[in-house]
């Protein structure tokens, strides 16, 4: 068994370079003229991403989706590629900027590169974006009410690291003459999202407030969209999106909002074969793999449950081929193996106590997506001090911007990090202007993956390695090295 | 006269016990690993009391936190110890929001303790986080609902939610004339003799949330008061006293 796994771990990265050079990964550009087919697949290094279009064949021509709506060019498409999943991977950016030569419009300055004043040309200028994949997000300071009127904050935000140059540029930054924050971060997938944007109630049950209303129907939201949940539908956020990465001038109409909305519900997305454990979808297999089981399936399904699990049951795959039994074997982690969830704001401070002992499903219990079953920011500590992804943010070497927060004496702190916060992002509390707040993140959903890397919101994690090596670091999991590749594999066919 | 002095000791005699099972104090918790759900103690005056086992966000019991103290206010039941404490009932558990560090202790599962069954504060039992809705009930003519709230806290937990939901829906459902909310904050008298007194400003904000919640589920007419003057605190029912009463006045 020791020959047979050293003989996999050599023969994997030869096996895995030849099918990523062989594989085909076509980017469509804004404007592209072409029909695309119903059912789609795209290799990735882990295996197959199936792409499903539930409403058939769909024509680019024209389409808003595919269509650039603004002045630079850029369409939704160029951050939400098929082939990536429905987002974008560096791997994809990276020869975007070869092929090109920078020219393409995912690079444009306003938020593709690190700051609109920098020299665009030059490939250090978009770093963030090439390296980690990550778009430059603007957000007002103070933040806003809905009605434009400032928000009242109960911290004040200084820059300590400025990497990039725009924090503290005196055109866009935080004492330009429109105070603005830049973070930093990965576009999310514009598929599956029927799950996204279900389980609306009435009260957020992480803070106790009242949920944001469709501004169109009074309707109760999610608040599950975006990284901080700032646009409480997917029409405003395709608007936002229009206006802001597309850099419109005129808003798109009605029916090219809903032509958006209408094709991005109606997409699918998810892993359908490993490169070692074959097609992921069989008779016996988890219910909740591949993008037909995501058309299928109920949105706001609990799956914190050995009866019907977040993605399925794996069990029989347990009998079966090597890779496959390390899959069910991650799904069994994922599932089951319990450890201490500690010091995570908005998990253990809402009443469940800290720490708890849970599994991944505790936090990453919504069925066939692993969301939140509810309002999904949490600071698991990626972009807060000391937690963060990257133990040296704070040196000459790193490339994230870092803030200093300082709560108001009258408000409520960070429940653990107390009143004086460093972060490279501080997340929600950009937008709720609230101190507990402070590097929360609403989860993502977790299919696709294999095709999508880099991970977090940050873009910190290069591979589902480092991102389990996150996790066992930040909850003392003291997961072994298979379990380690069990998890990687398992996460690698969603 | 002889008979009526016995009487009179005997009724200070019981006031002083009941004194004496009451518990108010400040601690850090402790979080007892066991086999199945871990336990949340703390210690006062070198004795170990019980106060709950982790479960749902759904539960009754919220436990306590570590990295944070947290205020018991508490009445000492008969019956065996658990996990190892003696246990409280009734029980109010109040996370200090300041973080302190030093509240930390993490124990390892031993051998003879043992967290409750399932039922009694046992084991999370998986229940999804369904929106509480009001069951279909028969009330009539003015109410009011009274939701209770941590120390120095403003936070409208999962039963509060539950609480509000079914007042929102009295109030729909008779067409409520008015609604009046009415924020209060209070003192906490501790065993130690030392007083705890909420935030001010913290009745107001707990009356204008309560109320904002209100007109979000869809009542009209919601008017809020408040009363900044603390309750005064008896060490005996003080967290009854961190409140907001919501009347529904047809």
């Amino acid at each position: 068994m020791i020959m047979q796994r050293a003989f996999l771990l050599l023969a994997i990265p030869t096996f895995l370079l030849a099918q990523y050079q062989g594989a085909h990964a076509p980017w469509i550009e804004p404007g592209s003229k072409e029909m695309l087919p119903a059912f789609d697949e795209f290799d990735n290094f882990l295996g197959k991403l199936g792409v499903l279009y539930a409403s058939g064949p769909v024509d680019t021509t024209g389409h808003p989706f595919f269509t650039p709506l603004g002045s630079n060019g850029r369409a939704c498409v160029n951050c939400h590629q098929p082939t990536y999943g429905m987002s974008v991977s560096t791997d994809g950016l990276q020869e975007r900027w070869r092929a090109t030569d920078g020219k393409d419009p995912v690079f444009a300055a306003f938020d593709g590169s690190n700051c609109p004043d920098l020299p665009q040309k030059q490939e250090k200028s978009h770093s963030l974006l090439l390296n980690r994949g990550l778009f430059r997000i603007p957000l007002p300071w103070p933040p806003r009410n809905a009605d434009g009127s400032p928000k009242a904050v109960e911290f004040s935000i200084e820059v300590v690291r400025d990497p990039a140059g725009c924090n503290l540029s005196p055109i866009y930054g935080l004492k330009s003459a429109h105070p603005t924050v830049s973070v930093y971060r990965r576009p999310r997938p514009a598929a599956n999202l029927k799950y996204v944007i279900s389980g609306a109630q009435s009260i957020v049950l992480k803070t106790g407030l009242p949920a944001d209303r469709d501004p169109e129907t009074g309707h109760f939201v999610s608040m599950n969209l975006m990284t901080d949940a700032r646009e409480p539908t997917l029409t405003a956020q395709a608007l936002d999106a229009i206006m802001g990465h597309e850099e419109a001038h005129e808003t798109p109409s009605r029916k090219q909002l809903d032509a958006i909305i209408e094709f991005e519900s109606q997409v699918y997305a998810a892993e359908v074969e490993h490169i070692f454990a074959g097609p992921l979808i069989d008779r016996d297999g988890p219910f909740g793999l591949g993008p037909v089981a995501l058309r299928d399936g109920r949105p706001g399904v609990p799956g914190d449950n050995g009866f019907a699990p977040v993605f399925g049951v794996f069990n029989a795959w347990k009998g079966r081929d090597y890779y496959r039994k390390s899959i069910a074997r991650g799904a069994d982690i994922f599932m089951s193996r319990q450890f201490w969830i500690r010091d995570v704001a908005h998990i253990n401070s809402i009443g469940l106590g800290n720490p708890v002992k849970g599994t991944c499903a505790t936090c990453h219990s919504a069925q066939m997506t692993g969301q939140a079953s509810s309002a999904g920011w949490v600071d698991v500590g990626t972009t807060n001090y000391p937690t963060w992804t990257e133990p040296d943010t704070f040196t000459e070497a790193a490339d994230l911007p870092v803030f200093k927060i300082t709560c108001r004496p009258d408000a409520d702190p960070h429940p653990y990090l107390g009143r004086v916060i460093y972060t490279t992002d501080p997340g929600r509390a950009l937008i709720s202007g609230r101190c507990a707040d402070v590097g929360s993140i609403v989860m993502q959903q977790l299919r696709g993956l294999a095709a999508r890397a880099p991970y977090f919101a940050n873009g910190s994690a290069k591979n589902l390695r480092e991102v389990v090596d996150f996790y066992d670091r930040r909850f003392d999991m003291k997961l072994t090295d298979t379990e380690k590749d069990d998890l990687v594999n398992f996460l690698g066919v969603l | 006269m002889r008979a009526a002095c016995a009487l009179y000791l005997l009724y200070l005699l019981a006031v002083a016990t009941a004194a004496a099972q009451e518990r108010s104090f400040l601690a850090c918790p402790i979080v007892r690993d066991t086999k199945t759900a871990p336990c949340f103690l703390a210690e006062y005056e070198g004795e170990l009391y019980y106060l709950g086992i982790q479960q749902d966000i759904n539960a009754d019991f919220h436990p306590p936190q570590l990295k944070h103290e947290v205020l018991v206010e508490g009445r000492v039941e008969k019956g065996p110890r658990v996990c190892g404490g003696i246990p409280l009932k009734p029980l109010a558990i109040s996370v200090i929001k300041e973080v302190n560090p030093a509240c930390n202790t993490l124990l390892p599962a031993e051998p003879g303790i043992e967290a409750p069954p399932a039922g009694q504060g046992g084991p999370a039992s998986h229940r999804p986080i369904a929106e509480p809705w009001p069951a279909e009930e028969s009330l009539a003519g003015r109410q009011e609902f009274t939701l209770l709230f941590a120390f120095d806290d403003d936070f409208v937990d999962f039963g509060s939610i539950a609480i509000l939901r079914r007042a929102a829906g009295y109030a729909l459902k008779i067409g409520a004339s008015a609604v009046k909310v009415n924020g209060y904050r209070a003192t906490s008298l501790l065993s130690n003799g030392q007083r705890l007194v909420e935030k001010p400003g913290l009745a107001k904000k707990r009356a204008q949330e309560i109320a904002t919640l209100l007109e979000g589920l869809g009542v009209n007419g919601v008017a809020a008061e408040w009363k900044d003057d603390p309750e005064p605190g008896d060490g005996n029912a003080d967290p009854s006293h961190r409140r907001v009463t919501i009347t529904v006045i047809p």
